[in-house]
């Protein structure tokens, strides 16, 4: 005889409802990841996003039987863009959700006030976005690119002849470690290149400033002194992108007079804004949502039915690269812990060298055994009128990664 | 022969009059090897470039009809509209259509399997001064040719002269004649002719801006300089020409964006100046009022979309009344359920009206989503008009600026002129006396409250051109308002508007010196400072106790 407790009610109903393939898998254990990625507060927009992606990735695993024959199950949170809190939950989250894996952080800030927790609790972070590099943690994957093998492309092509030769640099950043460390590396490359001082000005925002006017008159009067073809590397983060291009529009600058590299620049950033007068201004990514691949295609159709049958509140048609790296980091912890055939953190550790897999930008990701780095491509893009950007130019394959930046 | 070249003049007509009805890649005069350039522009970025840089050279001796054929197959580059099928080019209509014209013959042909080439930095700047060529020459109407002046003055090192000579004599409007006139003569500044020089260094000034400031005084390095004394004077009075004419530019455009960035100040505080004045009430929940009055605007274009897609220009005008009634409305419906138990506890109020930002913040998200909502920003909205030296007019601002002076009228007519005006004066003086002489004063509170509310929902109306919209916008003018209300005295409408001018000014004014992040610590630290020594702040109600 069946006992119907309440409990075993629940659980029968929801198997009754999940689709069909899920329901053996329901009856195994479980194996928990967590999610560290806000849903409220400045980075909200773009952040929120990759709560829904992790799911997605888990979701086609647990379709296609799970790892090591476990379930996988998706904790979220929301960190509110409050960077101590991004330690606790994570510490909360380690200690008793009992995560095997975290995936998370946006902002480089809030991935050094985890860094503390997950050495200490010897756990695993996934940080899906592209930074200063300079660290490297045994207990952090990094799955998108450090500088050398994102900024410093773009910057070189921007200053080569096929780019606009660009002599003078004016830097914008939100006030806080990532702008103030890529600044800094690149004033140290570009000396290391023979560029004066004097052709360089470093200017810097409070976070979720608005205000640009100003700065961009500076940007106008910078452009205007002779010395050379001027650029602007833009390193504000989360509402002050779309911000700052809508005042530099509307003052009458175009790409073509003064180009800006947007680092932290994407798709999403561009959504609600008319992009006709901004066409050409260039991003630099692991990947683009252009990008021409047959995993492209797939990840892109299989985002759009996620968000119509979960009714997620984001655009269906709007990808961005700490999207797609999201999807690779569930991927990759998924790859190392069916290979160590484990969920424990310094077996799944040891399997990470000579790990690769093709994600959606068309490249193979790839993992040595000298850091915790992922080999990605390199694209740069260039804004379109349609919000989104064409493919300017992309690396012929995926370069090995330098953590620790030679400049500065 | 007396009527040979008569009759000559008259094939020669023919052959003009065919030339004009035939499509112009029928063309029969070309000189330009219109295959050739169709297969580089497929090319790779250098072959594009150096393609293009032959038209520029060649656009002043090419034929009508070769420049416009270029033009269009130009435009169509810049859009996105050429398709790359092996070594033919195919314009299309749109981008992403699927059959097109061959660019070389004309034929239609479909696109299938074709790309479509992305434009390098380098070479759009190229592509856009050739085109721009092109619609100067051969624009059917003078606002295609202005266009295309515009283009080419963006580049005008990289202008041929004779261009600028054929299009001067070729143009039949006055106003664009005396432009290029101008702009022919500035281009003339490293002439061999000392003549033309000192007109080009005399043209250059008469629009003054940094750019031509950095322009002329590359000059001072020029050999005539030392040895030409009437050119030395020539320069030095330009140079100081542009130079007072930059600075006051300058001087205008912190004037501009002081007085720009007060009106969005004083906007998200108005209606806090009648809230937290009159019911003393710490509302949290201001800026929200503010995003929801930004919604409404969005309801309002969505509407107007899709009932009169031709007034859609219009819709800001249209959403006004109906941002200030939705954000009233939900502020009346916030005081009748919560607040108006609580007015006697200001720490109970603060706290409810905190949740109130936080339930409404999460409302819209999860009712809306939190993407930034896209605006379709009218004509009066977008871009700027450049005014004085490097001083730019910019709609969006100007339409805030504007706004909040209407907004300011408004309001005070209504505190000052109105019954209810002066029932909320009645009120804020002194609650008491006011109710015994019969005021209702809860009715009073109830309107004020949703008064104040629909103030910072007009203020989410004139934000939509400005910043980005979404749940959480609110967020960044609470505190901001808070300032400028406390800093203006509690109460007073007049209070706000001098503080709102002062904070926006000192930051403006304290920037460009230290920047953002310091310009913020020094506003605020100076208020702390204003408040010590002034605690009512600047103007302050009398009330009596």
């Amino acid at each position: 005889m069946v006992e119907f407790t309440r409990r075993s009610f629940l659980g029968t109903a929801a198997t009754l409802s999940a689709p069909a393939i899920i329901r053996p898998a329901w009856a195994a254990d479980t194996v928990k990841l967590g999610c560290l990625f806000s849903s409220s507060g400045t980075m909200a927009n773009i952040e929120g996003r990759l709560n829904h992606v992790v799911r997605m990735a888990a979701d086609g695993i647990n379709a296609k039987g799970g790892v090591n024959g476990r379930r996988l199950e998706v904790v979220t949170s929301d960190p509110a863009s409050d960077w101590p809190l991004y330690a606790q939950i994570g510490r909360q989250m380690l200690q008793q959700e009992k995560v095997a894996a975290l995936f998370g952080c946006w902002t480089s800030v809030s991935r050094k006030s985890v860094l503390p927790v997950v050495e200490q609790n010897d756990g695993l972070l996934f940080y899906p976005l592209h930074f200063e590099g300079d660290e490297n943690s045994k207990n952090i994957v990094y799955v998108n690119s450090p500088p050398a093998s994102s900024v410093l492309p773009a910057v070189d092509y921007l200053m080569g002849a096929e780019g606009v030769g660009a002599k003078r640099f004016f830097m914008i950043g939100s006030d806080y470690v990532w702008p103030r460390t890529i600044n800094k590396q690149l004033k140290a490359y570009w000396t290391s290149k023979g560029v004066p001082e004097t052709a360089w000005r470093e200017e810097y925002v409070p976070l979720g400033f608005s205000n640009f006017q100003t700065l961009v008159n500076q940007i106008r009067s910078f452009a205007a002194q002779p010395g050379g073809q001027p650029i602007v590397v833009l390193t504000v983060v989360g509402s002050s992108i779309p911000d700052f291009l809508r005042e530099f529009a509307n003052q009458g600058i175009r790409a073509t007079d003064v180009p800006i590299l947007g680092l932290d620049m994407v798709e999403a950033d561009l959504e609600g804004l008319d992009t006709a007068p901004l066409v050409g201004h260039l991003n630099c990514w692991a990947y683009l949502q252009a990008a021409k691949a047959e995993a492209n295609t797939t990840f892109l159709s299989e985002w759009a039915a996620y968000v119509k049958a979960k009714g997620v509140p984001f655009s269906a048609d709007t990808v961005i690269d700490p999207m797609v790296s999201a999807y690779d980091s569930v991927q990759l912890w998924a790859l190392a812990a069916a290979k160590a055939g484990s969920f424990d953190v310094p077996e799944v550790r040891k399997a990470f060298p000579g790990l690769s897999f093709a994600d959606p930008s068309g490249y193979t990701l790839t993992m040595g055994s000298e850091n915790n780095y992922v080999a990605r491509g390199v694209f740069i893009g260039s804004v379109n009128e349609k919000q989104g950007f064409d493919i300017l130019w992309q690396s012929p394959d995926a370069p090995k990664p330098v953590p620790f930046s030679p400049y500065g | 022969m007396v009527e040979g070249p008569g009759r000559f003049g008259f094939v020669a007509l023919l052959l003009w009059a065919a030339s004009l009805v035939m499509p112009p890649a029928l063309a029969a005069e070309a000189t330009l090897d219109r295959g050739a350039l169709a297969t580089a522009l497929c090319g790779d970025g250098a072959a594009q470039a150096k393609a293009v840089e032959g038209v520029l050279r060649n656009s002043a001796e090419a034929t009508s009809g070769d420049l416009a054929w270029a033009g269009t197959i130009l435009r169509a580059l810049l859009d996105r509209r050429l398709a790359c099928l092996g070594e033919s080019a195919l314009v299309l209509d749109r981008a992403g259509a699927t059959d097109g014209r061959d660019a070389a013959t004309g034929t239609a042909r479909p696109v299938t399997g074709g790309r479509s080439p992305v434009l390098g930095l380098r070479q759009r700047a190229l592509v856009e001064t050739a085109s721009g060529a092109a619609s100067l020459l051969t624009g059917a109407d003078v606002e295609l040719r202005r266009a295309g002046l515009a283009a080419l003055e963006r580049r005008i090192a990289t202008v041929p002269e004779a261009l600028l000579l054929r299009a001067a004599s070729a143009e039949t409007d006055p106003g664009l004649r005396a432009g290029l006139a101008a702009i022919a003569q500035s281009a003339a500044l490293s002439s061999a002719d000392p003549a033309r020089r000192l007109a080009a260094i005399r043209a250059v000034s008469e629009a003054p801006s940094g750019a031509a400031f950095s322009r002329l005084s590359a000059l001072k390095a020029d050999a005539a300089y030392g040895s030409d004394p009437a050119f030395r004077s020539a320069l030095d009075a330009a140079l100081a020409r542009v130079e007072r004419a930059v600075s006051i530019g300058n001087g205008l455009a912190v004037l501009y964006n002081g007085l720009s960035f007060a009106s969005i100040l004083f906007m998200a505080a108005a209606g806090l100046a009648i809230i937290f004045g009159l019911m003393g009430v710490i509302n949290l929940a201001q800026g929200e009022f503010i995003m929801i009055g930004a919604y409404a605007t969005y309801g309002v274009q969505e509407a107007v979309r899709r009932l009169a897609p031709g007034w859609l220009d219009a819709y800001l005008l249209a959403a006004i009344p109906v941002a200030f009634l939705t954000s009233a409305l939900v502020g009346i419906a916030i005081e009748a359920l919560i607040l108006r138990h609580l007015y006697r506890r200001p720490l109970m109020s603060l706290l409810a009206t905190w949740a109130v930002s936080l339930f409404l913040i999460n409302g819209v998200r999860v009712a809306v989503g939190s993407q930034n909502l896209q605006f379709a920003m009218p004509p009066y909205v977008s871009g700027g008009v450049p005014l004085y030296a490097d001083f730019v007019v910019t709609w969006n601002r100007l339409f805030a600026i504007a706004f909040a002076a209407v907004t300011l009228v408004l309001t005070l007519v209504i505190l000052k002129r109105t019954p209810l005006g002066l029932d909320i004066r009645a009120v804020t003086q002194n609650r008491d006396m006011a109710a015994c002489l019969g005021i209702r004063t809860r009715r009073v509170d109830r309107l004020a409250f949703g008064f104040g509310s629909g103030l910072a929902g007009l203020a989410g109306v004139a934000l939509c051109p400005i910043y980005s919209v979404n749940p959480g916008m609110g967020a960044n003018f609470v505190i901001d308002s808070f300032m400028v209300v406390v800093l203006g005295g509690v109460g007073t409408v007049v209070g706000t508007l001098v503080a709102a001018l002062g904070i926006g000014g000192a930051n403006v004014l304290i920037e460009p010196l230290y920047g953002a992040v310091a310009a913020k610590v020094i506003v605020l630290a100076g208020i702390i400072l204003f408040l010590q020594r002034r605690p009512e702040g600047l103007f302050a109600v009398r009330r009596r106790r």
